[in-house]
């Protein structure tokens, strides 16, 4: 078998690689040093670096509050997510009347955007009583279809048999979906923590909505905050981007082989 | 092979000893570690020297400090400099200040920026304030 050279491979993946990271080098960058984006000729290397404008971001608004608050709503999110998407996976690995109809239902919602639906959604929180309130900053976001699907594609993976061995023990629905299925569906758990966790943190539109205290707020609205009475923003403003996306970037980075792998797994099942 | 490690390991290193559970508490520790330290340094205290054009130290001079506000700097206190130059302010209740000094006959120097690392850390210029002279 002929084998072709591979640098023409790693050459592209390094341009790529370089195209993908060049902006957040350049977000780091200002934030260290504050130089104004416009500046020319731009400074590759940052110029007098230093970390006060994070300490600028830190006292400007209380970003301990808004943290917290994102962290406690993805939290609530990415636990909902593991359960919910779980069973809804899992029941769909299983034989039942109307199973087509129901995925096909799932793939049809999935077209429809979240901001067709946020006044329902808004309407049900506020009946629920959940406005201005974490778990109704995390309702909406308790079950995502990709991830229903991410959890059925490695369920489908895992033998017929181990199941049917299983309900031979005696062993309830319940328990083979967390005593069995689940140790062996590890990948779409990490696939599952790591996308429910950017959906929520990243999340602008729906805490702008059914927010009514300051106390509530999460990262991202906070950074509208900032913004709007902070006027040299330069390196203030990336320093607090880099502030919002380090949680997201560390947990890839600690979780990415899983994620990987949850991404691919069942992808050549049928 | 992780997984088949995991079950010659004691039940309590496999949950403890991973990548999600220290990485986590290394950044745990360096926040408790750095909050002890603000907490031990942030008495604000700013500590100078004033001195001439000619490096002597200036006494009686009036040391001002600069606090920023939003967009602006605004005055906050005042302290005068001893026999030997050195003034010490107190209550410094912000991280990102100025501060000047200023002597009829001598003139005023020009404000020097103080950014700090956290509210009320205290810190001892480097430099001195220099007044130009008449």
């Amino acid at each position: 078998m002929r084998r072709y050279p591979r640098w023409p491979i790693h050459l592209a993946l390094i341009l790529t690689s370089f195209v993908m990271l060049v902006p957040f080098y350049w977000v780091f960058k200002t934030s260290i040093s504050g130089e104004n984006i416009f500046n020319y000729p731009p400074s590759i290397i940052p110029r007098n670096p230093n970390l006060f404008y994070y300490v600028d971001v830190w006292y400007a608004i209380p970003f301990a509050r808004y943290f917290l608050n994102s962290v406690i709503v993805t939290v609530l999110t990415i636990a909902a997510n593991i359960v919910l998407n779980a069973m809804a996976g899992y029941a769909l690995t299983r034989g039942f009347r109307g199973k087509t109809f129901i995925l096909m239902l799932f793939l049809s919602c999935m077209m429809v955007p979240f901001q067709a639906t946020i006044i329902p959604a808004y309407l049900i929180t506020a009946k629920l009583g959940l406005l201005d309130s974490y778990l109704g900053l995390a309702l909406p976001q308790f079950s995502t279809i990709i991830c229903i699907f991410v959890f059925k594609a490695s369920f489908d993976a895992i033998p017929a048999s181990l199941i049917d061995a299983a309900k031979v023990d005696g062993l309830s629905e319940w328990r083979i979906i967390w005593t069995i299925m689940m140790p062996l569906a590890k990948s779409a758990m990490a696939t599952n923590v790591i996308l429910s966790f950017i959906w929520s943190w990243n999340n602008f539109l729906w805490p702008l909505i059914m927010t009514r205290s300051p106390e509530m707020q999460t990262l991202p609205l906070g950074l509208s905050r900032f913004l709007s009475y902070q006027e040299d923003t330069t390196g203030a403003l990336y320093a607090f981007c880099i502030m919002v996306l380090a949680p997201g970037i560390l947990l890839f980075l600690l979780a990415q082989k899983e994620f990987i792998q949850g991404l691919t797994s069942g992808a050549t099942k049928g | 092979m992780a997984d088949e490690d995991d079950f010659e390991r004691p039940r309590w290193k496999v949950w403890l000893l991973n990548r999600f559970v220290l990485t986590p508490v290394i950044l745990l520790v360096i926040a408790l570690g750095w909050d002890l330290y603000a907490s031990m340094n942030n008495d604000g205290l700013i500590v100078g020297r004033v001195v001439d054009a000619q490096g002597n130290p200036v006494a009686d001079a009036d040391v001002s400090l600069w606090i920023f506000n939003f967009t602006t700097f605004n005055e906050n206190k005042h302290v005068t400099s001893g026999p030997d130059g050195v003034f010490t302010i107190t209550g410094n209740p912000s991280h990102n200040v100025q501060v000047t000094a200023q002597k009829p006959g001598l003139g005023a120097s020009p404000r020097v920026p103080i950014r700090l690392y956290f509210r009320s850390q205290n810190v001892t210029l480097k430099e001195p304030l220099v007044l130009p002279g008449a």
